[in-house]
């Protein structure tokens, strides 16, 4: 699904050049739940905008979904996030001008659907999140938690082969985090690939897979997988 | 790709004041524009009406006697041979009017003797061999044979009878007597009855005050004297004009060094000083509506600066999720155009009532319907232009925006 081969990515200004990845490998297969951890300025989020197609790399591959992305343009490139990604942001990043219903229907415009269809899928995402009863409210009419499921149905509405999930708990607290993560794994468990940056090791132990990066590098990725205890008992 | 107007719309609702704002300045923009637009063609179609008459090889000189001025007829005859033999006048005359020459003469027209009141108000051309020197064309009938003519001014003191005959324009024939020919048809003009033996292709009137009365004129057999106002009239080449208007006063002055000459100018620049006032207004609202035009492109500018900054992040977002490039710069253009086409309906309004006030108060025409889409139209490429550049820099902003803000 995801698959980065030596891959850098190098910051210059006229007198420095800041590596900010350096031979970055990772490979995440179909359905996978992998959690990228690591400390402050280690690369995490480079990784993650790259995976996402919000920035360029310098050097190496990288394949999404078997299309190798560096020769795409920038419409290109587009589509794909609109089609095959579904992001979730740590500081939710929904529209506050937009209410709940137009904020999940951002990404289905820029898809083209027709309307009976977004809507359908709209009512879908915020059923699956417990939040249809907010379909009319705005941003700032919800809590944390609430906003961060909403941006969770968003990423949800259109599909995404991939999700890609930045710090998702990162705002909220500890209540309201488990009830996100317990979504991201009822997810997971669906089907969908999710790959999350956390510094959290809480978290990233509720993943089925671990990459820990330090330095813009993966330093383990022969990790063994380790299922959480609620994950397991879900499955079995 | 859908249109997000619905969304653009939410959006504008939760920024309702910076919106009305904006289209409260396109409304009015709207309406002025509108209207000034509409007066600038006005007074430009004022400026451009024909005068019928041969306008760069005519000039008019004017003079002022000291003393006691003799025989005024024999004055006459002598300056127009004075004038005749500078070399380049073509023809020479003393006439009362030229069209847009300021100095109007003016009479009730009537059909018959027993009407009270006058059918209509005509301007009043005259001097020896007048339609010649003002080159006027004649559709029908003959022009005036030279024992019709009397001297003014014993016309006017009735030492002596004139033939009683007119030309008019072939417009005030046709007002006059629409059912047929006015050739050999009698009018009553002040007091005399005349009758029309010749019919011209146009001579516009000294003063205008409305368009359809532009060549209610009628053209009478007196010799002019400058005593009573009249003027000098030449004709010559155009490109000996000036020449001969310097060697025309010379002349005159020679037959009376003690004459005061008022006013000695070529009709461009006489016809210029009547349409002084039609084009420094013109000139104002022209202006004024450019300024305007420019304050609200500035507004727009503005707004949409302050909006693609204080969305940046937002604009990051939708790039993230699937915003193309021109996603996101037609979503900027499609808000400006719904802000333009709100203050646009509303300006219409506006252009309408003020037309209305306009109308009552200074008794200007009707604003002719077509000014408003065109209007529109107009605002609609302003504020489209006006967007470009901030839409632009909208559109340049990176998906990982969303991420680091």
């Amino acid at each position: 699904m995801l698959k980065m081969t030596h891959l850098a990515k190098v910051y210059r200004t006229e007198v420095v050049e800041t590596y900010a990845l350096r031979d970055f490998n990772i490979d995440v297969k179909e359905g996978e739940f992998v959690a990228v951890t690591g400390p402050s300025g280690s690369g995490k989020t480079t990784f993650l905008t790259i995976a996402g197609l919000l920035e360029t790399f310098t050097g190496g591959q990288y394949h999404l979904d078997g299309v190798e992305v560096s020769q795409l343009d920038d419409n290109a490139r587009s589509r794909i996030r609109n089609e095959k990604i579904g992001f979730i942001f740590q500081a939710f990043n929904l529209i506050p001008d937009l209410n709940v219903f137009d904020n999940v229907e951002v990404p289905l415009r820029y898809r083209g659907m027709k309307a009976a269809e977004r809507k359908q899928r709209i009512m879908d995402a915020l059923e699956r999140v417990g939040l249809a009863s907010r379909a009319k409210h705005y941003p700032a009419e919800l809590s944390g938690g609430q906003q961060q499921r909403v941006a969770i149905a968003r990423a949800l509405a259109g599909s995404p082969r991939l999700l890609l999930a930045d710090e998702p708990t990162g705002n909220l607290d500890t209540q309201m985090a488990r009830g996100v993560m317990e979504l991201l794994e009822e997810i997971h468990r669906e089907g969908a690939t999710i790959v999350m940056v956390t510094h959290d090791p809480e978290l990233a132990a509720r993943a089925q897979r671990n990459v820990h990066v330090i330095d813009g590098q993966v330093v383990d990725l022969a990790e063994e997988p380790r299922f959480h205890a609620h994950a397991h008992v879900a499955h079995s | 790709m859908s249109i997000d107007v619905l969304p653009i719309l939410s959006t504008l609702r939760r920024h309702r004041l910076t919106a009305t704002l904006l289209v409260l300045q396109i409304a009015l923009t709207c309406a002025i524009v509108c209207n000034a637009t509409f007066l600038i063609g006005d007074r430009l179609s004022r400026m451009l009406m024909p005068s019928g008459i041969p306008e760069e090889q005519l000039m008019r000189i004017t003079v002022s006697d000291i003393g006691a001025r003799g025989d005024v007829h024999a004055r006459t005859v002598t300056d127009l041979a004075a004038l005749r033999r500078v070399a380049g006048v073509d023809a020479v005359t003393v006439g009362n009017s030229l069209p847009f020459g300021s100095s109007s003469w003016t009479s009730g027209l009537r059909l018959d003797k027993a009407q009270k009141s006058p059918s209509i108000d005509v301007g009043l051309f005259y001097g020896e061999g007048l339609s010649d020197v003002l080159g006027l064309r004649l559709v029908a009938g003959r022009r005036f044979t030279p024992d019709e003519y009397v001297w003014v001014d014993d016309h006017v003191t009735r030492r002596a009878a004139g033939a009683n005959v007119a030309m008019v324009t072939s417009a005030l024939a046709k007002r006059l007597f629409p059912e047929g020919s006015a050739l050999g048809r009698q009018v009553v003009i002040g007091t005399d009855t005349m009758r029309i033996v010749g019919i011209i292709d146009r001579l516009a009137a000294a003063s205008v005050s409305a368009r359809d009365d532009l060549n209610d004129t009628v053209v009478l057999p007196w010799r002019m004297i400058p005593a009573y106002g009249g003027g000098y009239f030449i004709r010559a080449r155009p490109e000996r004009a000036a020449r001969v208007l310097a060697d025309a006063v010379a002349a005159l002055k020679a037959v009376d060094p003690r004459r005061v000459v008022v006013e000695a100018r070529l009709y461009p620049e006489i016809r210029a000083r009547y349409f002084a006032t039609d084009r420094a207004m013109a000139l104002t609202l022209g202006v004024v509506s450019m300024a305007l035009l420019v304050v609200t492109a500035l507004g727009i500018v503005g707004l949409a600066s302050f909006w693609v900054g204080q969305r940046r992040r937002q604009i990051g977002i939708r790039r993230a999720l699937g915003a193309r490039r021109a996603d996101i710069l037609r979503y900027f253009q499609t808000e400006n155009f719904l802000l333009a086409s709100m203050g646009i309906v509303l300006g219409m309004v506006l252009a309408y009532g003020v037309n209305l006030i306009l109308m009552r108060q200074y008794e200007l025409p009707r604003l002719p319907l077509l000014y408003l889409p065109v209007g529109a139209v107009a605002l609609w490429i302003l504020g489209q232009v006006a967007v470009l550049a901030p839409a632009l820099r909208a559109a340049s902003v990176p998906p990982v925006v969303a991420t680091r803000g």
